[in-house]
């Protein structure tokens, strides 16, 4: 397997960024995992690292539902960012709102990212078919 | 001169003869006239005595050729009457006698032949003949027949129409008896016989008299009749009338009042407004529904008015165009959804239409209008759409509620699983206690947000919550003491500018938290570089206590956030006590109460909430 550079989670609940680490450590070879508590200072950290010619990170999991900024301000906001890798990014939900789904298909024809889109809670199995580099 | 062979003294006698006369011999030759015959003739003096009869008057027939030779055998008959030209070429008619002319021994030597002028009464027949032609065919076609009464002798005679009007055959003979007789009896008759005496007795006539017949076959019928007498040297010798048929007229008429009625009786009574309007668009008609409309009882009242007498201004100059329009394009308007405002302010809605009214050549004379008044229809129509609006509003709310319950419920479960997962796989006894941890974590999130849902159903499902009176600057400086230590730690101004006795009406427990929520709120978002400054003010507009609250806080980007802004779990500052349920309880709460809440914000400069409490609660 690939290894992977890095992995961030942003999530603004600590119960499935705990649980994200602890899955995503015991199956996945990653030199580090990062994590954000709303959209707002994930695109902050995202455009710093841009700017600063630093690694954007590989594979993004992305929570929908956050205090701020939410996930898809996130993305709308991400996909604008001129980065020429491509990079992964799974959507991690409990939403079975349609308007979720609806705004899903419309990212992920939108950007040359790779975009999933993923329903809680996610196993180890799930986590490893997720992991691979886009 | 004229020269006779007689004497003198006779030749002399006869020319002085008054008559116009003439002596002629057997062989028809007029051998001397009257000075009288001469003058019509204008006879020259030499055919006297030479003419022979037939030469003067040479269209005499043949028949006179006989009558002269009997005369001149001694038996002498009436020549009749012959018509002639005199010499002004007057057309002339005369009546010829003639007696033998003997001389002194006896013997027939000619005629004597004399003429008497009954041109007048040859004219006066005729122009009689003329008259009673005349009258007889005005009889027929007019079917006024004639009738006469001599009182002297009892009689009466009926023209051949007053016949025909009876029923009775050309032939009958009626008398006075039998003639009221013909009249219907009761009113009919009673009024014929009045009518009859007073004339007789005191000379008054009668006309127009509407009465019934009941003709010879029985048939009943109306007539006009009319009498009056005629007097002779000061008295009464008879009366003369006129006898109509006026039946069908009458049976029209009644049938033509039947049909009015009836038009009126439905006019009046149809449930819409019926008006007809001339070609200036004044009223010619008003049914009983239109005069109710505009205020009056009588149509009298309303009838050659304008619109502009009746409306106001604005829908008399649309409605007249209107008028117009049809009349110009004899287009109906059919159906048209109209507001009608009357003069004194009330407005009316109506579904009306628009008919033009033509005459034989095509021309609009009028309109006709009918309008049905749709005003508590469209109320209801509103009152519906309300309902429909709160319930889709409902059926949202509803529906994203459920998403929430299920998005919250689903994230607090997947953690469940995910470190019940952890823990059934995990040696290390520190890791474990780790996760135990984070289960009672996640057990507390998932109790604090059925509590948090709880709250959201039970305002939604208390539909009969009761509303008070209540005293809002009493519960303001409540609220306001016990956030004292949030308030006295951000050494916050809140200046509470409602009056004392204000009361507004609301569910107490809901103003609480709604006053608790927007002033926390207020305190909690304020802006780092100056001193908060929270005011309160209150209003009643349109229906609604509306309370203000004002800060000079960090404010909130409408434009990003103006539909989250009451969402659940949505938070739009970085603070570290934000859970994003209280502005949405709060309006749930408004919303149960039938308010409504209004925001407007400038980022780094403040945030102003109105909350509408609605009065007619």
């Amino acid at each position: 397997m690939k290894k992977i550079s890095d992995i961030t989670i942003i999530d603004d609940d600590a119960i499935t960024v705990f649980g994200l680490r602890k899955l995503i450590s015991s199956s996945v070879d990653c030199t580090s995992i990062e994590s954000y508590d709303n959209g707002k200072i994930a695109l902050d950290a995202m455009t710093d690292f841009h700017d600063n010619g630093k690694q954007i990170p590989q594979i993004i999991f992305l929570d929908i539902n956050m205090p701020i900024m939410d996930g898809w301000e996130f993305l709308e906001a991400f996909i604008k960012i001129p980065i020429q890798d491509k990079i992964r990014i799974n959507i991690v939900t409990s939403s079975i709102d349609p308007f979720d789904l609806n705004q899903y298909e419309k990212y992920k024809n939108k950007s040359h990212h790779l975009i999933t889109f993923n329903q809680k809670p996610i196993d180890r199995n799930k986590i490893t078919e997720i992991t691979k580099v886009a | 001169m004229v020269k006779v062979p007689l004497t003198t003294d006779a030749s002399y006698l006869i020319r002085q003869l008054p008559a116009p006369t003439a002596f002629i011999d057997t062989n028809y030759n007029i051998i001397q006239t009257s000075d009288k015959w001469t003058s019509i003739f204008n006879e020259n003096e030499d055919y006297a005595s030479s003419k022979s009869l037939f030469a003067v008057f040479p269209n005499l027939s043949n028949k006179w050729k006989l009558v002269l030779n009997n005369c001149f055998k001694g038996n002498p008959q009436p020549m009749g009457i012959h018509q002639t030209i005199d010499s002004n070429g007057k057309e002339i008619w005369f009546e010829w006698v003639n007696t033998p002319w003997y001389d002194t021994h006896e013997n027939i030597i000619g005629a004597i032949i004399q003429l008497s002028n009954i041109t007048e009464a040859v004219n006066n027949e005729l122009e009689l003949n003329k008259k009673n032609l005349f009258l007889q065919q005005q009889a027929e076609i007019t079917k006024i027949g004639r009738w006469e009464f001599n009182i002297a002798d009892n009689q009466l005679y009926w023209c051949s129409t007053t016949k025909a009007i009876h029923g009775v055959s050309k032939d009958f003979e009626p008398n006075i008896e039998s003639a009221l007789f013909y009249y219907k009896e009761g009113h009919s008759r009673n009024t014929i016989s009045m009518a009859l005496y007073e004339a007789q007795n005191n000379g008054k006539s009668w006309s127009n008299v509407k009465l019934q017949i009941v003709t010879a076959n029985g048939k009943t019928k109306w007539v006009m009749a009319g009498g009056k007498p005629i007097f002779n040297k000061g008295a009464i010798v008879g009366l003369i009338g006129t006898f109509q048929d006026i039946h069908e007229q009458v049976i029209a008429d009644i049938k033509t009042i039947d049909n009015e009625k009836l038009l009126r009786t439905l006019i009046d009574n149809l449930p819409v407004n019926v008006y007809v309007k001339d070609t200036e668009s004044k009223k010619v008609l008003a049914n009983k529904a239109e005069c109710e409309y505009l205020g009056v009882n009588d149509p009298k009242d309303i009838l050659g008015k304008t619109d502009f007498e009746l409306y106001a201004y604005e829908a008399a100059v649309k409605s007249r165009k209107e008028d117009v329009m049809v009349m110009k394009t004899l287009r109906p308007v059919i159906g048209k959804e109209t507001v009608k405002k009357t003069l004194d302010g009330k407005e009316t809605s109506f579904l009306s239409s628009k008919i033009p009214l033509l005459n034989s050549k095509g021309i609009a004379y009028g309109i006709v209008g009918i309008s049905l008044d749709i005003t508590t229809l469209k109320e209801k129509e509103k009152e519906l759409r309300n309902i429909i609006n709160i319930a889709s509003v409902q059926n949202k709310k509803l529906l994203n509620f459920a998403h929430i319950v299920s998005h919250n419920l689903r994230s607090h479960s997947a953690n469940f699983s995910m470190l019940l997962g952890f823990l059934e796989s995990e040696k290390d006894e520190d890791e474990k206690k780790n996760i135990v941890d984070m289960l009672s974590k996640a057990s507390n999130n998932l109790l604090e947000t059925l509590d948090n849902l709880n709250q959201v159903v039970s305002i939604n499902t208390n539909t009969n919550i009761a509303v008070k009176k209540i005293n809002l600057y009493d519960k303001v400086t409540e609220a306001c003491q016990n956030l004292s230590a949030l308030i006295s730690n951000s050494s916050c101004e809140i200046e509470n500018n409602i009056p004392v006795n204000f009361i507004l009406k609301s569910v107490p427990a809901y103003l609480d938290s709604i006053l608790t929520n927007f002033i926390s709120n207020a305190v909690k978002y304020r802006h780092p570089d100056r001193k908060s400054h929270v005011i309160l003010d209150v209003e009643k507009k349109g229906g609604y206590s509306i309370l203000t609250i004002k800060d000079n806080g960090l404010g909130i980007d409408l434009e990003k956030y103006g539909d989250k802004l009451f969402g659940m779990y949505k938070t739009f500052h970085n603070h570290k006590d934000a859970r994003g349920i209280g502005l949405y309880l709060t309006k749930n709460q408004i919303d149960a109460m039938s308010g409504k809440v209004e925001v407007s914000s400038v980022v780094e400069q403040g945030t102003e909430f109105k909350i509408f409490f609605n009065e007619k609660n």
